[in-house]
């Protein structure tokens, strides 16, 4: 993996699962090291200064762990604070402020075993920046928030953080449209290498010289996909099955010309036996980069 | 700066523990009632066979131990300290691990052996009690008159004792987290000691292969320590023979338990996992 981040950039890293994303978070976070190669943070390396990596990052991960259930929110920011050394008179207003920014200042001083998914959540984007780090590591910030939440802790990460805090970033993520919204750069990796690179538009712009069709339909022989490929214009043909008991299968073809290709790709799979629910001519999404890269779908 | 953080961990370690420790109230009245029961079996199981004139002349004549009760409420008061180390520094780190923090407290600059080290003094401050409180009842129950002729030697004799309990608290919880059984393992290191110790009897009345075990446990040189200065008039000149090895033991289990932790912390960065047994 070659992977470099510039200075107060939001990069997400995308991938399927076993990628490599939070083994990449975790080396980048000391707390793996690498078997082979370098990693430096801040100008810090991983393996050979992890103390100082430690102080210049914040590290958020997701789900409810993490969290002394039987303290306070405010205690548990405090006992982290004084963790990372920050000073008590230092630490109290940062706490104050970061509670209220997230909406949990009123329920500061209850024990965290009465908090909800969301504010566990809150709680742990709080903890990741109570010493104010220059450096954030954020491993699925909104996995298990409501709708709205998630809108409050995205608007925070790109508005504050980066743009007004001119933090660095760099995030994964499961929800394409949170990708696709929050991250100047995206990397896609796979089996534990970077695949793609570059800003969500340039990696939809790379897609686009082709049309695309995504066609949604049962009865789907395995051999429809080479049959579709010899049709004139077609270019690639993706099938991936969405409901294994009913057998709907989504099939993405890319065509030069999709007008063109279409009556012919119709006639062929109603030949084959083929019941279409749904087609439709789709702008590449960023979803679509990632299944044409990758293979696969993001919750494979 | 560097100091101010170890304190900063140091005070924010031992303010953890306590506001856990007391928001679990059975856990707050498990500690105040089960050093009592355990007091008064060692207490009653000679009081059984003799009247406490006969058990004192014997103990007194045979090993020259002045005082049968107090002999055994130090004892016991050591051992409800080790036991508090064991549960509480020695599986601190695995408690950690269970609850979900061990990630969030290894992703801190943090000192491991300050965290560690804090976590011994918390156990000290919430096994505090049994040393008041046992104490007290001493006097109160069975009417033990401390014989001291030095109270610095007491305080001397007490501090040691409790630093090196911390230490064993260290040694345990940088092995106990290299297995999923460390409640076993703690379970199965009470009795040995507690006999080997010589909690509830001399050392010198176990058999000779015994006792060479019971001088390799910090826990019988605590013992030692605190019955010579409160019920044996002892003095810190004469504690040189009984401190110079729990010092030493001190030093070699703080060590070992800083170099065990730093390997396991290094093979969880090489493997991803703790665990090795």
């Amino acid at each position: 993996m070659d992977l470099s981040i510039k200075t107060n950039s939001l990069v997400g890293l995308l991938g399927p699962n076993g990628a490599g994303k939070t083994t990449t978070i975790k080396l980048l976070s000391t707390l793996l090291l690498p078997d082979e190669g370098t990693a430096t943070v801040n100008g810090f390396d991983v393996s050979r200064q992890a103390n100082e990596v430690r102080s210049c990052i914040g590290v958020v991960t997701g789900g409810e762990r993490g969290l002394y259930w039987r303290l306070t929110g405010r205690e548990n920011l405090l006992f982290f604070a004084r963790l990372y050394g920050v000073r008590e008179d230092m630490a109290r207003p940062r706490i104050d402020e970061l509670l209220k920014l997230f909406e949990l200042d009123d329920r500061a001083d209850d024990n965290v075993e009465k908090y909800s998914r969301g504010m566990k959540q809150r709680l742990h984007l709080i903890r990741g920046l109570v010493h104010d780090p220059p450096i954030l590591l954020l491993d699925e910030p909104t996995l298990g928030l409501d709708p709205n939440s998630a809108v409050v802790v995205r608007e925070f990460i790109k508005e504050k953080l980066q743009r007004n805090q001119g933090k660095t970033i760099l995030l994964t993520t499961h929800y394409m449209e949170e990708a696709d919204q929050l991250c100047d750069k995206i990397a896609i990796i796979d089996h534990g290498k970077v695949i793609a690179n570059d800003t969500p538009g340039e990696l939809k712009t790379g897609l686009r010289k082709t049309d695309v069709l995504r066609i949604n339909a049962t009865g789907v022989p395995s051999s429809l996909s080479s049959d579709l490929k010899q049709v004139e214009g077609v270019e690639e043909v993706k099938m991936s099955v969405i409901d294994p008991v009913t057998g709907l299968t989504e099939l993405l073809v890319h065509t030069r010309d999709a007008e063109e290709s279409l009556p012919q790709l119709t006639e062929l799979m109603v030949k084959s036996g083929v019941r279409i629910r749904l087609i439709e001519q789709s702008k590449p999404s960023l979803e679509d980069v990632f299944i044409n890269l990758t293979g696969r779908r993001l919750r494979d | 700066m560097r100091l101010e953080h170890e304190w900063l961990t140091f005070k924010g370690v031992i303010l953890r523990h306590f506001k856990e420790f007391v928001s679990y109230r059975a856990s707050v009245l498990a500690t105040i009632i089960w050093p009592l029961p355990l007091l008064a079996l060692n207490v009653y199981q000679y009081l059984g066979l003799a009247s406490e004139q006969q058990v004192g002349q014997i103990l007194s004549s045979k090993y020259g131990i002045s005082s049968f009760s107090g002999m055994i409420i130090l004892g016991t008061v050591v051992y409800l300290l080790y036991n508090r180390m064991l549960w509480g520094t020695g599986a601190s780190l695995q408690e950690e691990r269970f609850n979900g923090t061990i990630e969030a407290l290894l992703l801190t600059p943090a000192n491991r052996m300050t965290i560690l080290l804090a976590s011994g003094f918390s156990s000290l401050l919430e096994g505090a009690w049994w040393i008041v409180g046992v104490f007290l009842l001493s006097w109160i129950i069975f009417g033990v008159q401390p014989a001291v002729s030095d109270w610095g030697a007491v305080i001397v004799a007490l501090l040691s004792t409790m630093i090196a309990l911390v230490a064993v608290g260290v040694f345990f919880a940088s092995f106990f987290v290299l297995t999923r059984a460390a409640d076993q393992l703690a379970t199965s290191l009470q009795a040995p000691i507690r006999y080997a110790s010589g909690v509830a009897f001399p050392v010198a009345a176990l058999p000779v292969v015994f006792q060479l075990l019971a001088y390799i446990l910090p826990v019988t040189y605590g013992i030692e320590a605190l019955r010579s200065t409160v019920v044996q008039q002892g003095t810190l000149a004469g504690l040189v023979w009984v401190l110079g090895p729990l010092y030493i033991f001190t030093f070699v289990l703080i060590v070992t338990g800083h170099f065990v932790l730093r390997r396991v912390e290094a093979q969880a960065k090489r493997t991803g996992s703790l665990y090795k047994i």
